[in-house]
């Protein structure tokens, strides 16, 4: 198209001039043996948003500026159910980005992946290619919107950001949980994971104290339940929030606050921060029969 | 927004058009055929090294032609290799100042992957560094884009938004990033192991 080259141009120039722009709020995470990976300013004052499965490490850890130069930097706080962690570069002054939020990213749209597990920052280019409601991660962790884009996702670029067509940020890219494709955590997500991780240095889980294994139900219970399987109860840890509510190995566990557990997942969905401390139902078969114990949710630390 | 996408895929298809005039099969091993490009209307090729595994391989022009080639210059470090054929009034492609490259910036590739010749592929430039190759081939400049490339695609032009050559397809990394050597290596190398042509009909830009 050369001469004629007209929309072609102005767009590829577009789209560097947005990579550059967004470029000053991507930092390096050195934090694993093997590649770094990205992470993104969340705080001028040197706080940093990454992906928990780059940081293999809780000490030794040390940002890339994207001016050049590195810092040590401490970890804040982690959230293995979210793929998030925080990170504070010492004594740097960072620059985050302008934050999209999800309701402004339709499918379709182009968008561009800018991470820096390199000296310079790093660029791909897909669109949205999925875009859906509110979803649990397989480990239970709250993420606001279902966000997926057709970007390759390789070595390094877990922790950059999702960058929309006006340069602002919808997002933390990670391979974690889809593997060889991209996922986005939205900004809304970020914001509560860090506000959380800042205040207590993790998410909060709740915790049972049961060891359990899926298992089918009998069929006189099947029916009644609606459902097919539940968690059969193979330890009680002493002194647990289980044991206090009279659990008994051999039970089988197939509700918790009026929500089905019909396996591990369904049961770490359930042990939310929000039920820590509470009294709630805890629904078994015992010998054949439901029965309802009540569990005070514990803290898992 | 639908007739500027219709513009856009209008460019895009131009630029790969034009580009297909000068892009060639280079025919070396007994199966499958590398791409190279014509950088001189007198004959003058560029490929990967790794492409040409022959003293005389033979090359499919665009128009059909098939000649056979004389290798004017090989250097493996560089995975670049040169050659002539004896034609004359070639649609060749300019190189582009690669050290202007910036992420982000749209890119096509020319090719022929699984045997399919001249198949485009289009993504931008992700980086000018591949701090994951080893040593000696990290530390190097290098452009790097989200193309999805075949071994076919070995000596094809990285086209720039304006249908130069911003670089050469030389390797793989997955099946969604190609590394190219980029032209301002590949004009060096021209430079080096074909002197006297340099400058000759529609020169390169170094």
């Amino acid at each position: 198209m050369g001469d004629n080259g007209n929309i072609l141009a102005q767009l590829s120039n577009a789209l560097s001039a947005t990579v550059e722009a967004v470029s000053r709020s991507i930092v390096r995470v050195e934090a694993r043996r093997r590649g770094h990976a990205s992470g993104i300013a969340w705080s001028k004052e040197g706080l940093v948003v990454t992906a928990h499965h780059a940081v293999q490490r809780d000490h030794d850890l040390r940002i890339g500026l994207p001016e050049g130069g590195t810092v040590e930097a401490e970890l804040v706080g982690r959230d293995p159910t979210t793929d998030v962690a925080v990170l504070r570069a010492r004594g740097a002054t960072l620059h985050p980005p302008t934050w999209a939020e999800a309701d402004s990213l339709h499918v379709g749209h182009l968008v561009l992946s800018v991470g820096r597990h390199d000296t310079h920052a790093q660029a791909s280019l897909g669109i949205v290619a999925k875009k859906d409601g509110a979803w649990r991660t397989p480990t239970g962790g709250h993420v606001d919107a279902f966000l997926q884009t057709d970007i390759l996702v390789y070595p390094g670029f877990s922790g950059s950001a999702l960058v929309d067509a006006e340069g602002r940020a919808g997002g933390m890219n990670t391979s974690w949980f889809l593997r060889r494709s991209s996922l986005t955590l939205p900004a809304a997500t970020l914001r509560r994971v860090v506000g959380v991780l800042l205040e207590h240095g993790r998410v909060r889980r709740g915790l049972l104290g049961v060891g359990a294994h899926p298992a089918q139900l009998p069929g006189s219970v099947r029916q009644d339940l609606e459902q097919h399987a539940g968690l059969l109860v193979v330890s009680v840890e002493d002194e647990s929030p289980a044991e206090a509510a009279g659990v008994l190995v051999g039970d089988l566990i197939v509700g918790l606050d009026g929500e089905p557990v019909q396996h591990l997942e369904s049961l770490l969905f359930l042990l939310t921060e929000e039920r820590i401390g509470k009294a709630v139902p805890l629904r078994v078969v015992r010998g054949g029969r439901l029965e309802t114990l009540t569990v005070t949710v514990g803290e898992r630390r | 927004m639908a007739s500027l996408l219709k513009q856009l895929n209008g460019e895009l298809a131009a630029v790969a058009a034009r580009a297909r005039r000068s892009v060639v099969q280079v025919h070396s091993a007994r199966y499958g055929a590398g791409t190279g490009v014509v950088v001189q209307a007198a004959g003058l090729i560029v490929t990967n090294a790794h492409v040409v595994k022959k003293r005389y391989p033979r090359v499919t022009l665009a128009d059909g032609r098939t000649l056979r080639a004389q290798v004017l210059g090989y250097d493996a470090d560089e995975d670049l290799a040169a050659l002539s054929v004896e034609a004359d009034g070639l649609e060749a492609l300019a190189l582009a100042d690669s050290r202007s490259a910036r992420p982000g910036d749209l890119v096509q590739a020319l090719g022929h992957p699984w045997g399919v010749v001249g198949a485009a592929t289009a993504g931008v430039v992700v980086a000018l560094e591949a701090g994951w190759l080893e040593p000696p081939l990290r530390g190097r400049d290098w452009i790097v884009a989200d193309l999805h490339l075949w071994p076919g695609n070995s000596g094809g032009p990285l086209l720039d938004a304006a249908g130069r050559v911003l670089g050469l397809n030389t390797m793989l990394i997955g099946t969604g990033l190609g590394v190219a050597v980029p032209a301002h290596r590949v004009g060096a190398f021209l430079g080096r192991v074909a002197p006297s042509r340099r400058g000759a009909a529609s020169g390169y830009v170094l």
